[in-house]
């Protein structure tokens, strides 16, 4: 079945696909447009005037959440692995509990923009806006390198662009550089005009996309299994060369190194490690919390979770049909000869099924459709990140530290548009740089951060009558540096070769300072950043237990929450 | 007293009458209610669907005997606990929302109410 191999794109179906994602660019311009209209208060650029209903911020949720590297991604590595993407997408999706439960209603309750109106409610706000400004910066902007740089490989991909021939006059490296720069200006663009209004209205458009581009191509690779999921279950363990390993864990995760009991168990706790970092980390993303504030009440926000659980939850499932379909239908070596990686088995599987079900011309029309479903993936996922940012720049850190909460709002929102303008060129040039290194790494850091460094804070915040502010700063400081300390002694950045001596690090081969063997964080630097701010705030007598009674109240209650501006 | 139910305008602190009734309120007996009917669900389910899906991750790295075992078909054990991690999340979180629509709104909606309108016990 493997003979579309994506070499012979036709030139028809690039066509296609460029037209696909030129629309997509008018469109979300033209929702920019009609957003940066009703963006008049900070409340509107920060918050979307938190005028949106559940399943628009639901929505919006599973946007920022579902990227372009999770879909690609995950449905690359069962694809190419089996049974490891499905343990990896698991984490993601059990980690809404963390913020369903935990986190949303309460954070919506007694924040205003950003994570640090939560933690500096009962702080002292300087100190504790400045750490948790620091936070949300390296989180988002690590998160964001590594999808811009994931973007711009993808867009070449996408376009079927080889290394050696052009096309509209790009080679694959050009066009990646092109990618990464078109991304990054459209980003800016949207948070820059349409603030969060705009960015929601974007993201809402790219999850319905998302989930209908899934739908139909998952719907279509059971229907060639005449809906027999078993079938394809089998076709998909012979195909992938494995066998029955195929549908069990370890291809990828905790992976046994025969002869080598410390790298097997080293490999072992890894695997857990990564799945406390993830289940953990969710609900301290500053880009995922700050959606929470875009809803009316703390109610829309539970119903806006749940309603992202059964989007993220329905996603992940489709995606276990599309890495199996790709695996039974593209196989193991057409997809490797495309992108190591597999991130294109879900495009290459689109151009399969339609291929089987209407000849070239809806082979082309599918692949075309999956790759601007994939664009607008990208799209949305950047623009939440970038804000995340801009309004954390400017309400935190402008208008509460070096302003002392006295900015007007045209000064706030004046200065988070320069953020944004700011963060996004600083992303593109360090995307750039960065595009030939192996950065994917980066997305776990960014979810071991939020896990050590955001989520204990936030909680403790909430529920510790004691915590107080040298206790935030220690374990926000403690988290972050826990965190990012030990994945630069780890071998993601140093020490790791394969077995021809080529390095798997991001440093090149013979340099290697790594003495900290997991290559995710999580396992250590929860448990330091928890324990340095129970430790911090012991070591404090400050203690205002009005303060706390207020916040307490505030969050169960909703008792001078901010409400939705009336436009 | 005030019809005010809702916010202060973006950009003001609430105010101070707000945060006076917000500290006599913590110990009030119907706070501390919705605060144990919050926590009574919150916490079990919490500790609850960490441990299982630890004991998932785990038994992945450390037990792949046992995973691996078939059921029915290509169906094996470790898909089989991997589609019950859906189940579970779905399950609590229709299950809270429940509960909170029945034992935590009514409450809170009544606690706000009062809050912000400033009336007397």
């Amino acid at each position: 079945m493997n003979v579309l191999a994506q070499a012979d794109v036709s030139s028809e179906g690039r066509l296609i696909t460029v037209v696909l994602f030129t629309v997509m660019i008018a469109v979300t311009l033209l929702i920019t447009v009609w957003a940066s209209r009703r963006v008049n208060s900070a409340s509107d650029f920060h918050s979307g005037g938190r005028g949106f209903s559940g399943i628009q911020n639901g929505f919006a949720i599973g946007s920022d959440y579902m990227s372009a590297a999770s879909f690609l991604g995950i449905a690359g590595t069962i694809a190419l692995f089996g049974y490891d993407g499905f343990l990896y997408s698991i984490g993601f999706l059990v980690a809404w509990l963390v913020a369903l439960l935990l986190v949303a209603e309460l954070l919506r309750n007694s924040g205003r923009y950003t994570m640090a109106d939560v933690l500096s409610y009962r702080m002292r706000q300087r100190p504790v806006r400045t750490a948790a400004s620091v936070s949300t910066l390296t989180v988002s902007i690590f998160y964001l390198l590594a999808q811009m740089v994931g973007a711009g490989a993808l867009i070449a991909l996408l376009l079927g662009i080889q290394p050696g021939e052009t096309y509209l006059g790009m080679s694959a490296d050009t066009a990646k550089i092109a990618g990464i720069v078109v991304v990054g200006i459209l980003m800016i663009v949207y948070v820059t005009f349409g603030g969060m209004t705009g960015t929601t209205w974007v993201q809402i458009i790219k999850a319905g996309m998302l989930m209908g581009g899934a739908a139909l191509l998952t719907i279509m690779v059971l229907a060639v299994y005449n809906f027999n999921f078993a079938a394809l279950m089998n076709d998909a363990a012979e195909a992938s060369g494995v066998g029955a390993a195929f549908l069990e864990p370890g291809q990828v995760y905790g992976r046994e190194v025969a002869g080598d009991a410390w790298q097997t168990m080293v490999n072992k706790l890894d695997l857990i490690s990564l799945g406390l970092a993830l289940v953990l980390g969710t609900a301290g993303l500053p880009h995922i919390l700050i959606r929470f504030y875009t809803v009316p009440d703390a109610k829309t926000a539970r119903k806006s979770v749940n309603w992202g659980i059964g989007l993220i939850g329905t996603f992940y499932l489709m995606t276990l049909v599309l890495g199996f379909g790709a695996a039974a239908m593209v196989g193991r070596d057409a997809i490797t000869a495309q992108n190591a990686a597999g991130n294109t088995a879900a495009p290459q599987l689109a151009e399969e099924v339609g291929a089987h079900f209407g000849g070239d011309l809806l082979a082309a029309v599918m692949l075309a459709l999956i790759a601007a479903v994939a664009f607008a993936a990208i799209l949305s996922t950047v623009a939440g990140l970038t804000i995340a940012s801009s309004s954390s720049l400017a309400h935190d850190f402008y208008n509460n530290v070096l302003r002392r909460g006295q900015a007007s709002e045209r000064d706030e929102i004046r200065v988070a548009k320069m953020a944004a303008f700011g963060v996004g060129t600083i992303a593109i040039v360090l995307a750039v740089f960065a595009q030939n290194l192996n950065v994917a790494f980066l997305v776990a850091l960014a979810f071991a951060i939020a896990a050590s460094a955001n989520l204990p804070t936030i909680l403790l915040s909430l529920f510790w009558k004691r915590f107080n502010t040298t206790g935030a700063l220690a374990g926000i400081y403690g988290g972050l540096l826990a965190a990012v300390g030990l994945v630069f002694f780890s071998p993601v950045v140093s020490g790791k070769t394969d077995a021809d001596g080529n390095s798997l690090s991001l440093f090149p081969a013979g340099v290697d300072f790594a003495w900290f063997p997991l290559e995710n964080p999580a396992l250590a630097s929860v448990p330091i950043g928890l324990l340095c701010a129970v430790v911090g705030t012991l070591a404090s007598r400050e203690t205002d237990p009005a303060r706390f009674a207020e916040l307490q109240v505030r969050a169960l209650t909703g008792a001078g929450a901010e409400g939705a501006a009336n436009h | 007293m005030t019809t005010q139910p809702t916010t202060t305008e973006a950009g003001e602190p609430p105010e101070p009458d707000l945060k006076a009734r917000s500290v006599v309120m913590h110990t009030d007996p119907r706070f501390l209610e919705l605060r144990a009917r919050l926590l009574r669900f919150v916490v079990p389910a919490t500790i609850a669907f960490l441990c299982w899906y630890l004991l998932y991750v785990v038994m992945s790295a450390f037990a792949r005997d046992v995973m691996s075992t078939q059921l029915v078909g290509p169906l094996n054990l470790a898909l089989l606990f991997g589609l019950l991690q859906f189940v579970s999340t779905f399950g609590i979180a229709v299950a809270y929302a429940r509960y909170a629509n029945r034992r935590l709104d009514p409450l809170a909606d009544d606690l706000r109410t009062e809050l912000e309108n400033g009336e007397a016990r």
